[in-house]
């Protein structure tokens, strides 16, 4: 299926096939799973705020605690203190949610402005950009967000804030190569001998036109970074504390539990970890190669 | 080496210190403003519960000789690093340098050992969808390397912990208890390198860019050429399909592992930088951690000098550029 695509000039540049021809069924795949788990989170967020769930994930039952899934009532079983693991699991996104949508936000933000000034300025800025990247990459962000713990305190915000911080480079190089495949273009040349304002050609032409598919794919990727920092903080100790319910935090509080054979109390938010980030990576995926045309090679 | 190749290497060497160098300071930079952000100073943390006034403190800071401005702080901060004073962890009093560099060693020794196994992993898989492109073979590994990388790594620990000594009874259940029954104690180091070789969750994307960086290799010219000839395409293949893209990824995803290091080590009781790194975090012993992110920064850049030797070594023609 493949083999007939012909993609025109470099990447980034679209095929005038029809979307059916050119869009690899795996992709769809892709984007359908990732598209059937974001709305999951977001409907799972939403019941969550209005404390629509199945129990009440505080309420403790010492008559059935560890009970493990399929119980009456309790599909996906119990925890240690008979709390309701599938409410649990909803309103534990909570822990993660907000905070998730600030880190993607500062990284977006700042990562098209600086790749912006980069990729349309160049010069200096592109150096002080690329030496910017040089140094986030240089500390493993774990570390880093322990060292932000160690100096302030451990507030999910702030943890997030990092997160955003350390993904501003991506972000601006991304922008600031489709900025530079972009201005061998006709149009922006067009753009400036028109007397379009720079404000304009860059906002409306080259971003809001160009670089919407490149930041929804960057968001996602950066949702799905969020959320593994979340989950391995709180599992860590410092992100949401007991009670309040986060994955990360039930996975460790299942941990002995699992020791013994009992793996329903760690699995249950491990596997949603594991398909949530999944859903936001295989999203972030396939449509990198739906619209920005990668598969060509 | 042949000798020609020495001068290039030299050449880039001297570049390439200079920019790590660079990059150094603006790491201790970020360290010391994050610290410098923060509130509390170190001084209310020395004088907790003790005589915590103003004066108290612009006392001891005079006394121990302090400068006030931020600028001067951060001189006497990084002339002190330099010599190799990082300072003393609040908690247990003992210097930080030699505290950190003492556990590092067994950081090193997990990392290294998961990029091994990483590598073990990723290189047949990309090789083989590199060389006979998406079948139905090389499509459920793809599929699987995105499962791979999203799995959370402390439950694939407990996973990994719960089959060997549970099922296997290979290992006690605590390390360092009844060890002498154990006929294959010597085996549970190899459990973290195992659990964060797979789990570093850079799996798929270093599958991704060797099967890319290998199948452009594999269709160019010169490979052709010798193909055509007769002559071993994987000898032609080596250097620019392998050995450059390897070191690459692999340099570029030290501090995933080392990141990753922070959880496993948590896990399996590992005692090395990252569990370091999270007991600090719990104590607020900034000393320590700072010197962590220092000496993990100083581990991520060297490695990417090496990637970068490695690449002037194959290609002489890129110190030029």
């Amino acid at each position: 299926m493949k083999s007939y695509i012909q993609i025109s000039g470099e990447i980034g540049e679209l095929s005038e096939l029809s979307f059916w021809k050119k869009t690899d069924i795996v992709d769809l795949a892709y984007v359908g799973y990732g598209l059937f788990i974001v709305t999951l989170v977001v409907i799972s967020y939403i019941l969550g705020s209005f404390n629509l769930l199945p129990q009440d994930p505080q309420d403790i039952n010492l008559d059935l605690m560890i009970a493990p899934p399929g119980t009456a009532g309790h599909l996906l079983g119990t925890d240690f203190m008979g709390r309701d693991i599938l409410s649990r699991l909803i309103v534990g996104i909570q822990a993660y949610f907000l905070p998730g949508l600030l880190a993607v936000f500062i990284a977006l933000f700042f990562g098209t402005v600086l790749g912006v000034l980069a990729g349309y300025r160049g010069g200096r800025f592109e150096t002080a950009i690329t030496y910017f990247t040089n140094l986030v990459d240089s500390f493993p962000r774990l570390v880093l967000i322990l060292l932000v713990i160690a100096a302030f305190k451990p507030n999910i915000y702030y943890i997030m804030i990092v997160v955003g911080l350390t993904n501003v480079p991506v972000v601006s190089s991304h922008i600031k190569g489709k900025i530079h495949f972009l201005k061998q273009k006709n149009f922006v040349e067009a753009g400036v001998s028109l007397g379009l304002p720079t404000r304009t050609i860059i906002l409306k032409h080259i971003l809001w036109h160009n670089c919407r598919s490149l930041l929804i794919i960057q968001a996602t990727i950066g949702m799905a970074e969020a959320i593994l920092m979340e989950t391995s903080l709180s599992y860590l100790g410092f992100g949401v504390q007991e009670p309040t319910p986060s994955w990360g935090n039930m996975v460790q509080a299942g941990a002995n539990y699992f020791m013994q054979g009992k793996f329903w109390l760690s699995t249950a938010p491990a596997l949603s970890i594991l398909f949530t980030i999944l859903g936001f990576h295989l999203l972030g995926d396939g449509l990198n190669n739906i619209l920005e045309g990668k598969r060509g090679k | 080496m042949k000798h020609s190749a020495i001068r290039p290497i030299a050449l880039m060497l001297s570049r390439e210190l200079t920019i790590t160098a660079l990059l150094l300071l603006g790491v201790s930079f970020v360290v010391f403003i994050i610290l410098y952000l923060s509130p509390g100073d170190p001084f209310s943390v020395l004088l907790e519960g003790q005589m915590s006034t103003a004066e108290a403190r612009a006392g001891l800071r005079e006394l121990m000789g302090v400068p006030k401005a931020w600028h001067a702080q951060y001189l006497s901060w990084l002339t002190g690093m330099l010599q190799g004073n990082f300072g003393t962890s609040i908690r247990t009093g003992l210097p930080v340098l030699k505290e950190v560099l003492r556990v590092g060693l067994n950081t090193l020794v997990l990392t290294i050992g998961s990029m091994l196994v990483t590598l073990a992993i990723a290189v047949p898989i990309a090789l083989y969808s590199a060389v006979r492109g998406t079948n139905r073979v090389s499509w459920p590994l793809t599929m699987f390397s995105y499962v791979v990388s999203a799995l959370p790594v402390f439950w694939l620990g407990y996973l990994v912990i719960y089959f060997f000594t549970h099922k296997l009874g290979l290992f006690p259940l605590v390390f360092g208890y009844s060890s002498s029954v154990q006929k294959f104690g010597w085996l549970y180091p190899m459990l973290p390198i195992l659990v964060l070789g797979i789990g570093n969750g850079t799996i798929s994307e270093v599958i991704r860019y060797l099967r890319d960086e290998m199948g452009r290799v594999m269709s160019e010219d010169y490979i052709r050429t010798a193909r055509a000839k007769g002559a071993s395409v994987w000898k032609h293949a080596f250097k620019e399909g392998f050995l450059i893209p390897v070191t690459e990824i692999i340099a570029s995803k030290i501090p995933f592992i080392l990141g990753g290091a922070v959880i496993v080590e948590q896990v399996f009781n590992w005692p090395g930088m990252g569990r370091m790194a999270w007991q600090a975090a719990q104590d607020r012993d900034y000393p320590v951690i700072m010197g962590i992110a220092i000496i993990s920064a100083v581990f991520v850049r060297l490695g990417s000098l090496f990637q970068s030797v490695v690449y002037v070594a194959v290609n002489p023609r890129a110190s030029k550029e």
